[in-house]
Order: C-alpha cells, then structure tokens, then sequence
C-alpha cells in the first residue's frame, strides 16, 4: 500500500502554557475527503500549520505523501488558510501567476491555467483589473484559484466555506470535488459539524486540543451503536416525558431528535405519541448525527461539552 | 545550494516591478534630487543673504584701556563706511558701567578691549579675560562681526607698525592675501580640488543615507502589509519565511540600486555635458561636475559598502517589522534601527574634515557605522588596504549574524498578531527559532 497523503504520530505543540495540540495521530489516505472537525480554538489550524511546516511542532513526526521534509514537497500541496489575503494592488492574473511561481510553475503554464481558470469562474474580463477593484465574492474565487492553480496533489483547506458568499459555496465544492475525483486528496476543517457530515468519507474530531474520534464516517455512526429517532409533531411534547423510556432528547427546531433507554423499543414511544394526541409529519429511525456522536465523545474524554461544534448557520 | 529559486526569484520581480511601477517611484526619483538641488541653492541663497544684512550703518563705540588702539581703530572702522557711522573712543569703563549702559548709550556696539591688546600673551585665546569684547543690544550677524575683526586687526597692525617706527601704511593692503585651494594629487599625477571632492563625498553618502533609511521603512511596511492582509499565510506555506524575507529584502534593494543608477546616469550626463543649464547652476554653486573623475576601483568599494549596508539594515528591518503588526508601531519600533544608521551620517561632516583621524579610521571600521564612514574615505584619502579588507570582513560577518537573528524573528514573528512583541519575547523567539 503506498504512503498516505498525510501521517502524524504523536505531534504535540505548546504556546508557553497552553497547550494548542497534544498527541495527536492522524492518517489521511490518498484520495480521500477528510474532515478535521472541532469548535473554534480546538486545535484545526495548528494542526493544519503543522502538516504544511508552517510552524514546527514541539513533538511528534510529521509525513507527507511519505516524506518527512515537507519543504519537497510543497508544489503537491494546495493551501487555503482560514485567514486568506492578497496584494491589493496587483492585477488579478499577476496576482495567479505569481502563485503558480510560488509552487514552482513557469510563467507561460502559470498564466495559461490562470487564464483558464478565471474563464471557469467567470472572471476573465477582470484578468487585468487590480485586486483592490474586486468584490469581496470575486477576491473570494481568486484566492480560491490561486490555491488549486498548480493542481495540487493533496488540497488543505482551512474553513473554506466560513463567510463565503452562497454562490461561491456551491460552484468551490464543485470544484474541490472535481479535483478529488482526478485524484486529488483533501483535508478540510471546519467547525460546522453538518459540511463535514455531507461531504466527507472520514473524519477526525479534535476538542480541546486533543483527538476525540476518527475514522470513515459510517464506521463511526456505526460505532456509535444505537439508533436514534427523529420526529416532527405539532402539539404537546409531554409524551417525550417518559423517564422509563426517552434518555435524551434534542431540539432541533423542526424536528426533535429522541434518544431511548437501553433496549426500549421505539414502537412504545410511536404508541405514546398517537395516543397524546399530537399530529406526527415524521416518525423515522435515524442513525446519530456526528454532532451528537461528537458531543458524547468530548464529553466522554472529559472535555467540556460547551467546547461543542456550532450548529450550521442557517443558510 | 542556490537561494535564488523559482520562488525567490518570483518574490524579488513582484517586490521589485510593483514598487518600480508605482508613482512613487517617479516622484522620488526626480523629486529628491530636485530636493537637494533645491536645498543647496536655498542654502547659498540664505549665506549671500546675511552677507547683504549688514547693509545698514552701525554706531559703534570703541572702549580701549590702553588708550593706543582706539584712534586707529576708530579711522579704520570708519573706513570702511558700511560699517561705522560713528566711531568714539572711551578710557576707563568697565564691563558693568557698558552693559548697563549700552541701552542709554547712542552707540549699536560697543567693543571692550583688553589690558594686553597690543602685547597679549601667547596663549591669547585661553582665557575669557584678555579677549576683545563686542557688547551688541541684538544679534551681530557673521559678517558684521568679521567687519569689526578684521579692522581691529588693521588698527593691530599699525599701532605695532607705528611702535617700530614705521607711520602711514595701508594696512589693508598690508594684510591683504590670497585665499588657498588645496589639490590633492593622486599616485598618478592627476590633481583634484579638496574641496570638491568634500561635496561630492558628502552628497553621496547623503543619498547612500537617504536610500538606507527609505527602503529600510519600505521593507518594515511591507512585511506589515503582508501580515495585515494576511497573505502571509499563503506565502510560508509555499516558501520557507527566511526565503521570503531573502526575496523581500533583495526586491527592494534592486529598487534602491535601480534609482542610484538613474541619477547615476543623470549626473554623468550632467557631468559630459556641462554646458546645460543645471550644469551651468551647479558649477556656479562650486560644483563643476565636469571635473569629477572617480576610479572604477574606488566606485566599486563604495558601491559594495553600500550594498553590504543595504543588506546589514534591511535585514535588522526586517526582524523589526516582524515583530510588529500596525503601521502606528512601526516609527517606535524602528528607531534603535534608525539611530544606527543616524549615528554615523552625524559623524560624516567630521570624518570628511579629517578622515585619518583614529575616530574617523573607527568608525570606517565599525560594521554598523562603516557602511556610511568608509564611503567618504575613500573618496577623499588613501585607505590604508587592511582597513578597507578588516571593514569589509567585519561587515560581512555581521550582515551574516544579522540575517541569521533576523531569520529567525521573521520566521516566528510574521504569523504573530495584535499587541507588539516585548524584547524578552523576541530573544525567545531568536533562541529557539
């Protein structure tokens, strides 16, 4: 089996006293859509600083498609920070084709994928305006151009949708998704639990700068065992009173989301809810959300449930 | 291994074509140039101005203990009838019964003179006492006073002429001599105004100093700029930070050289041709361009501590700007850098005056100050081989410890944001990298 895309094992970084990742292993198999999951201040960027070399770790080994020197290996690896900024006052195909030097591209083959991309996002009458002259949605395709203009082996995307405009979302993901089904890898993070759960294959859950779960997501909603109920009613909820019965429940707005006792069966919740009264849309058995899962997992690791994922941001 | 990969080479044509395109980069090409044209002539205009203040007459009034000077300094201050209106003689005033009087008295000056005015002791100038004294209600402007010196000299003169038996000069004439140019001959015969040589020296270590301190800031905005659009980020994760400063630092300098090299080109053109206008403007003002000739060797060497400076400041500025964030911080931040380069162009009028003496072979050696120091010595004298290869290899190796401090704080510094880092933090960040 050849070397996975990226492979940590054991890397630790401090800032004088606090610690912003610890021990952290992780396996990212080539081809694959990868998901680092966590609240703000978990420990994603770090962890993605490490990977790139941007910052050294204080412990623990760090590979890239096998290799330990990472500096090789840069012109593989696209990189797309949370933080993402460009030089206001060049043009925009300069602005591309500089990036494409950066990751070792010549002049000619640089300006010709920048063209073409631009073309693709349907900037090509701005090749020649300066940067500052753009919209914000227009900076955002840019700097997205400039992250995948040399076709990167291996795509590290730091919150790449956070405060993205709903058109540029949507044609990104195409986007990404056409560069991973050529081959491509992709390590993504975010803290909207739900991108994650749509998107990727696998998954790594990191809460207060410690690893809390990780693997394929079916493998861990199946891990995770029991099923759980999602219902959508109107009327009274005091059918979900049920202390022998219900353990949890979670409100989601449109629906609730029910959690039985241990070997209770779910027919017995149906049977208490038609006779209550309540008008049911919905009664379905689903496995666990990842944000529940995630939740149980912190919490079982002794970190504090409030360092939870944020819900989506309605869209 | 060659630092100049692809990637350094892109950072070095963007930093560079992005700040030659500017309109800053016009206007300060011709505009500083045309600043220190502008400031020469303002300086000369402001010199034969003062010389014309004295227009106006003074009454001056002469207060001689001895009782032999005044009548002849009272016809020689009237002889020369710009200056004294009005000339009398006085026994026996003190200086306390003059300065308050002066405001009462009809007199402009009034000039004490000492007991030993005609036989003073040989270490005249020692002492407060046995100098002449001028009392003046308001200023006395250079020329008035070297009016009122020159005919006391004269007066001087005659009473010891007339002591010797010897009446009826004209001390003017006496006196009168003939101002000197010195010449340097170089080892192969060609001689060079001293002079000239001074200004040219001086007023390129003027630009050396004004490009070292101008794109010293510009790399400490830049890397602001980077850090506060954060792009930063971007940059370190496709090249290493030391590559990105490397770049940085050699983009701008080429900046700098490029416009060393127009006004290069400018002056030489000015020099071969000497009969244009600005040509003509400067000869009148004592710079005859024409007569500059500057040995390839010589223009070399200065050229290398220029550019060896260049490297040694950029790189100390841009640790500096690594540590901050704000451009609000950058002018506090950046003075112990500045000072450094100030330090030595404040000594540059000294070491021009006497560049043999041991402060000024010093200071040409010294690496922060040598970069400033060294350029005019070597214009204007003979360095000695080992000072010039002692100055070059201590600034070599500082340029080397400085680039590695600096590596160093840029590497952990550029990713930092918000407050500015304290010393102790920066240290941390120069141990452990």
């Amino acid at each position: 089996m050849s070397a996975p895309a990226i492979r940590l094992r054991g890397v630790s970084k401090r800032y004088g006293r606090k610690t912003a990742i610890r021990n952290l292993d992780l396996d990212v198999p080539v081809g694959s859509i990868y998901g680092l999951i966590g609240p703000n201040g978990a420990g994603k960027t770090t962890s993605l600083r490490i990977i790139l070399d941007i910052i050294g770790a204080d412990e623990g080994e760090v590979a890239v498609f096998g290799s330990h020197d990472i500096e090789a290996q840069r012109a593989r690896i696209g990189y797309l920070p949370e933080e993402r900024g460009l030089y206001a006052k060049m043009s925009v195909i300069e602005h591309l084709v500089f990036f494409g030097e950066l990751k070792g591209m010549d002049r000619r083959s640089a300006r010709r994928e920048a063209a073409e991309g631009l073309e693709r996002v349907g900037l090509a009458e701005e090749a020649d305006d300066k940067i500052e002259s753009l919209s914000k949605g227009m900076a955002q395709k840019v700097q997205f151009l400039a992250t995948i203009l040399h076709h990167p082996d291996l795509l590290i995307l730091d919150e790449p949708f956070s405060g993205l405009d709903p058109i540029n979302v949507d044609l990104f993901k195409t986007m990404v998704l056409e560069r991973q089904r050529e081959g491509a890898t992709l390590l993504f993070s975010t803290h909207m639990i739900e991108d994650a759960e749509r998107l990727c294959e696998r998954v790594c859950m990191i809460a207060g700068a410690q690893k809390v779960l990780d693997g394929r997501v079916a493998d861990v909603k199946a891990a995770a065992g029991r099923n759980e109920i999602a219902i959508s009613f109107e009327g009274s909820s005091s059918f979900l009173d049920a202390p022998g019965l219900v353990e949890r429940v979670a409100d989601h707005g449109r629906y609730v989301e029910v959690r039985l006792v241990e070997g209770a069966d779910p027919q017995e919740l149906l049977r208490r809810a038609v006779e209550s009264n309540v008008r049911l849309s919905r009664f379905e058995l689903v496995s666990p959300s990842l944000r529940e899962i995630f939740i149980e997992k912190a919490t079982a690791a002794g970190v504090s449930p409030e360092d939870a994922p944020e819900e989506e941001a309605a869209a | 291994m060659n630092p100049f990969t692809r990637k350094v080479r892109a950072v070095i044509r963007r930093e560079f074509m992005q700040r030659v395109r500017s309109k800053w980069f016009l206007v300060s090409t011709l505009g500083i140039p045309a600043l220190m044209i502008g400031l020469v002539f303002l300086a000369g205009f402001f010199v034969t101005q003062s010389e014309d203040d004295t227009g106006a007459t003074a009454t001056v009034g002469v207060v001689d203990p001895t009782g032999r000077v005044a009548g002849f300094l009272v016809e020689e201050l009237l002889a020369d009838s710009v200056l004294a209106s009005r000339a009398d003689a006085f026994e026996g005033s003190t200086e306390a019964e003059i300065r308050a009087g002066l405001s009462e008295s009809p007199y402009d000056l009034l000039l004490l003179l000492p007991e030993e005015i005609v036989e003073p002791p040989e270490d005249v100038d020692r002492g407060r006492t046995d100098r002449a004294r001028l009392f003046a209600l308001d200023n006395v402007p250079g020329a008035r006073e070297r009016q009122v010196r020159d005919a006391l000299s004269r007066a001087l003169l005659r009473v010891r002429l007339a002591d010797a038996g010897v009446e009826d000069v004209d001390a003017e004439a006496l006196l009168r001599t003939a101002p000197i140019s010195v010449v340097n001959v170089t080892e192969t015969g060609e001689a060079r105004s001293q002079e000239l040589y001074q200004v040219i020296s001086f007023v390129i270590d003027f630009l050396f100093y004004m490009v070292l301190l101008i794109y010293g800031q510009m790399i400490i905005r830049s890397i602001i700029e980077e850090k506060s659009s954060d792009i930063v980020e971007v940059m370190v994760s496709s090249l290493r930070p030391w590559e990105l400063m490397l770049g940085k630092i050699i983009g701008v300098g080429a900046v700098g050289l490029a416009q060393l090299a127009v006004w290069g080109v400018v002056i030489g053109l000015a020099a071969l041709f000497g009969l244009t206008s600005a040509g003509a403007a400067l000869a009148e003002a004592g710079l005859d361009l024409s007569a500059i000739a500057l040995p390839w060797d010589t223009t070399l060497l200065v050229l290398l501590f220029l550019v060896l400076g260049y490297l040694l400041y950029a790189g100390l500025f841009a640790g500096t700007g690594a540590t901050i964030s704000s451009e609000s911080d950058a002018q506090q931040a950046a003075l112990p850098v500045t000072m450094l380069i100030v330090v030595p162009f404040i000594a540059v009028q000294g070491i021009i005056q006497s560049p043999n003496s041991v402060w000024a072979v010093v200071f040409s050696l010294v690496p922060f100050f040598s970069p400033l120091a060294m350029p005019p010595r070597l214009m204007i004298t003979s360095v000695p081989a080992w000072q010039i290869a002692a100055s070059i290899l201590l600034l070599v190796a500082c340029v080397l410890g400085a680039a590695w401090v600096a590596g160093r704080i840029y590497r952990v510094g550029i990713l930092m944001k918000g407050q500015r880092a304290n010393l102790p933090e920066v240290l941390r960040w120069v141990r452990h990298g």
